[in-house]
């Protein structure tokens, strides 16, 4: 198990080392945003997987921290002598501080109402930076310019890229780190049963702050880097949207793998990264990709290839070959259909057909996917339909063949533990 | 990666390109950021037509540099981050010039990571066409060469609407300040203080208040009340704007409102008739304009321009002018030339002529005044009611000094 771990490590790490100087702007770009969410994401799983505790309010770290980088970035540019590769640390910093403060409220309770507290102090901050000029900026924000060190001027995204990706895999390694200390087994349990923790002797209260403030300063330096990248922050760092992004990267990745978050941050990054100019509508596909994910894999992404790793040895791969392929085929039947449906609709009430509509006087045929379709002739409508149903259809076949498959392997897998 | 909207035109220009042989000239692209998603969208998406529709007019008429400008545009889903994206992506696409207004905080943004852009690489200038943001710094502490502001700010609407509205006998002397807390609402509070001496008036009281959160405007009607104002000055937007003066109306006050966003759509028909008698100043009036602009506008969008749409369409025809006057002969494009272009540019506007103020780039807009009335011409909304124009004031007129912390390094 260790070995494809690593083996999985070696695959990601590569790429990510070698690729970006032969990629576009566009997506090195795209592969900064990536790294600063993937380790957003992991630090806010240490509260959220490990400590179980839900924050709806993450962004005020990541955005504290993101501010902190920018005080310190224009005090380097009057002349402070601090290294410019440095300046996520004060993000940090600044994470730590602000996770003790608040987290020594917040971890007082536990469930919905350690949420409700951290979504209200994500929502002070939210209302107070936009009329705090002179930490804040104002509601247009702070802004400020990478000084070059050392001989790298920290001008071009590719070096910005690099010292991010060194920044976040330490990060990660540390975070990971954590884990294995009795301190990280703590954690676990804090999830699994405070009281017994408690009973063991354990001042609960303050493991759990401690939990949250060291969540909270890796926030702190994703949002430092975020800052360190962009040179620019404002209050909307703040909002709601980034403390919900972090919240979907994470189940989408899936919470109970340490790497799952990076995997949901990496994938909705490139999400949107290849979507969001397309079409409009992207935010209801990463809505209807989250209902789904909840809804058949609840372990997230990263849950069902660490399930698949663990079971490598007991699956019948040969034979689950074929309802895997049918399975994919048929997500990509419903898909088709699905996003037809929406696109077409969108242009049905876009401005653009609504000249066409009044021009023609009726209902004429709109333009989509480079021919003409007639909005009310029922073949528009039903073929898409049509592959839906079929999709459903070869779905429930290919789990049916599935689900049989797995139950062997699990029970191998157990009996397999036994006798070790 | 940006959607190429210009679609059909911009590949059958290409196609023609193509034919005419050796058309190795490099296309202006123009970048439109604004939120087409999220809550802002609505707002984002009337930038976005607006500026498409200015655009594609240069096209109509030939383009620039002998090929069709390229419109890309990216969609910034309103926030902080997804503008910075944004802003990196058109400048990996090539985009040399970047139209976006929907909002102050985007607007700020952008402009220093123009400013820091063409810092580093002066070989690829961009050029900043703010078609909205409003925020006083933009055109002072924030200014730079390369930064254009189509858009009035707070004192430059105050002075008009005091004026015409003391010029109509329904000022009063007594007003009442309610503005949105943050760099908006107080430039407007500013403003509104400032013209009370030339206005003839006296500020009752100021208040300050959350922005987009208050459901009830209740208590502040009740201090509006006790405060006997003959006029409520406000630069309040969208819900704020709308609950406050729906509150006003249900409370039974009955005071003038002057605004600066009542024309903004829907609110009209969510006002009903509280509406009437309330006066806006705005950029632009289509009842005081020529006819041939709405009429064309609406078969190209399916609706008239509204709101911000005629002030965005200014400025795109402010930056075809300039276009215009400068030529690049098919060669590489540099944009230092069209921002010294667009600054000398005159463009002749229904309303007035429009010009650019060299010293912080902002637009010498005209200002026009008008009065919420039944069967006003270009009835909003679906309603019988509209915008009927009270009094044009010329830009020279309207706009404010320029601010000292406007410290332009011109280039050269």
């Amino acid at each position: 198990m260790r070995r494809h771990h690593l083996l999985l490590l070696v695959l990601v790490a590569l790429p990510l080392l070698v690729l970006p100087p032969f990629l576009s702007l566009g997506l090195q770009n795209t592969l900064v945003s990536m790294l600063v969410a993937a380790l957003f994401a992991v630090s806010f799983n240490l509260l959220m997987g490990q400590g179980g505790m839900l924050s709806f309010g993450h962004a005020a770290f990541f955005g504290i921290g993101a501010f902190a980088t920018l005080h310190l970035m224009l005090a380097v540019e009057d002349g402070l002598g601090v290294p410019t590769p440095l300046l996520p640390l004060a993000g940090g910093l600044a994470g730590l501080g602000l996770g003790l403060v608040a987290g020594y409220f917040a971890t007082m309770r536990a469930g919905v109402y350690f949420s409700l507290v951290t979504l209200a102090l994500a929502e002070l901050l939210h209302t107070l930076a936009p009329q705090w000029d002179g930490m804040f900026g104002g509601e247009a924000g702070m802004s400020s310019m990478r000084m070059p060190w050392g001989g790298l001027v920290f001008g071009s995204v590719l070096e910005v890229y690099y010292l991010s990706l060194a920044w976040v895999a330490l990060c990660l390694l540390l975070l990971w780190a954590y884990t294995r200390t009795p301190f990280g087994r703590l954690t676990l349990a804090l999830r699994d049963n405070e009281q017994r923790v408690r009973f063991m002797g354990y001042d609960t209260h303050k493991a759990r702050l401690v939990v949250f403030a060291v969540s909270a300063m890796f926030s702190g330096v994703a949002g430092g880097l975020l800052a360190f990248s962009n040179e620019v922050a404002n209050y909307t760092t703040f909002g709601m949207p980034v403390s919900a992004q972090v919240v979907l990267h994470t189940f989408i990745g899936g919470s109970t793998v340490f790497l799952g978050p990076v995997v949901g941050a990496a994938v909705l990054t490139l999400f949107a990264f290849f979507v969001s100019d397309l079409t409009r509508s992207w935010l209801l596909y990463q809505g209807v990709l989250f209902v789904l994910v909840m809804l058949y894999a609840p372990l997230g992404i990263g849950g069902i290839v660490e399930l698949h790793l663990r079971h490598m040895r007991e699956l019948r791969w040969r034979a689950l070959a074929g309802p895997y392929l049918g399975a994919a085929v048929a997500g990509l039947l419903i898909a088709a259909g699905f996003v037809f449906v929406i696109e077409s609709l969108a242009v049905l009430f876009s401005s653009d057909y609504a000249v066409l509509r009044r021009d023609a006087g009726g209902l004429p045929p709109f333009p989509f996917l480079g021919t003409e379709w007639q909005p009310l002739s029922p073949l528009t409508w039903l073929a898409p339909l049509l592959a839906m149903a079929a999709g459903g259809w070869l779905a429930s076949r290919a789990g049916r063949r599935i689900a049989p498959l797995w139950d062997e392997a699990r029970r191998v897998h157990t009996q397999g533990g036994e006798t070790a | 990666m940006a959607a190429r909207l210009a679609g059909g035109t911009a590949l059958a220009m290409l196609g023609l390109a193509g034919l005419a042989g050796a058309a190795a000239a490099e296309p202006l692209k123009v970048g439109i950021i604004e939120p087409m998603s999220g809550p802002d969208a609505a707002t984002g998406e009337l930038y976005v037509t607006a500026a498409r529709y200015g655009l594609e007019e240069i096209n109509r008429a030939g383009g620039f540099n002998g090929e069709p400008i390229e419109i890309l545009l990216y969609d910034n889903g309103g926030t902080a981050a997804g503008t910075v994206d944004k802003f990196k992506q058109a400048v990996a696409d090539g985009v040399r010039v970047i139209f976006q207004g929907s909002s102050s905080a985007a607007a700020g943004q952008l402009t220093a990571d123009v400013r820091k852009h063409n810092l580093r690489n002066p070989d690829s200038r961009l050029l900043y066409i703010n078609d909205g943001g409003a925020a006083l710094d933009l055109t002072g502490d924030k200014c730079h060469f390369y930064h254009f502001r189509f858009q009035a700010p707070a004192p430059m609407l105050v002075g008009p609407l005091v004026e015409a509205m003391s010029e109509a006998g329904e000022l009063g002397t007594k007003v009442y300040s309610i503005n949105q807390n943050y760099s908006w609402g107080r430039d407007m509070e500013t403003a509104i203080r400032e013209r009370a001496g030339d206005g003839g008036y006296e500020v009752v009281e100021a208040t300050l208040h959350d922005v987009a959160k208050i459901q009830d405007f209740a208590p502040y009607v009740a201090r509006i009340k006790a405060a006997e104002p003959d006029t409520v000055l406000t630069g309040n937007w969208s819900n704020d704007l709308l609950l406050l003066m729906k509150a006003t109306g249900e409370a039974g006050l009955d005071v003038r409102f002057g605004t600066a966003f009542l024309d903004q759509p829907g609110n009209i028909a969510n006002a009903g008739e509280t509406a009437l008698g309330h006066y806006l100043a705005s950029t632009y009036n289509l009842a005081a304009g020529d006819e041939a602009f709405p009429e064309d506008y609406k078969a190209r969008t399916g609706h008239y321009p509204v709101y911000l749409e005629p002030r965005v369409v200014i400025a795109a025809r402010a930056f075809g002018k300039a276009l215009e006057a400068v030529d690049f002969g098919g060669g590489a494009i540099d944009v230092t030339p069209i921002a010294l272009a667009l600054e000398g540019v005159t463009l002749e506007t229904a309303m007035g002529p429009v010009t650019i103020r060299k010293e912080d780039h902002q637009a010498v807009m005209p200002i026009v005044v008008s009065r919420v009335e039944k069967g006003a011409p270009y009835p909003v909304d679906g309603t019988d009611m509209g915008f009927a124009p009270v009094r044009t004031i010329p830009g020279p007129e309207a706009v404010y000094p320029v601010q000292e912390s406007c410290e332009m390094q011109r280039p050269g």
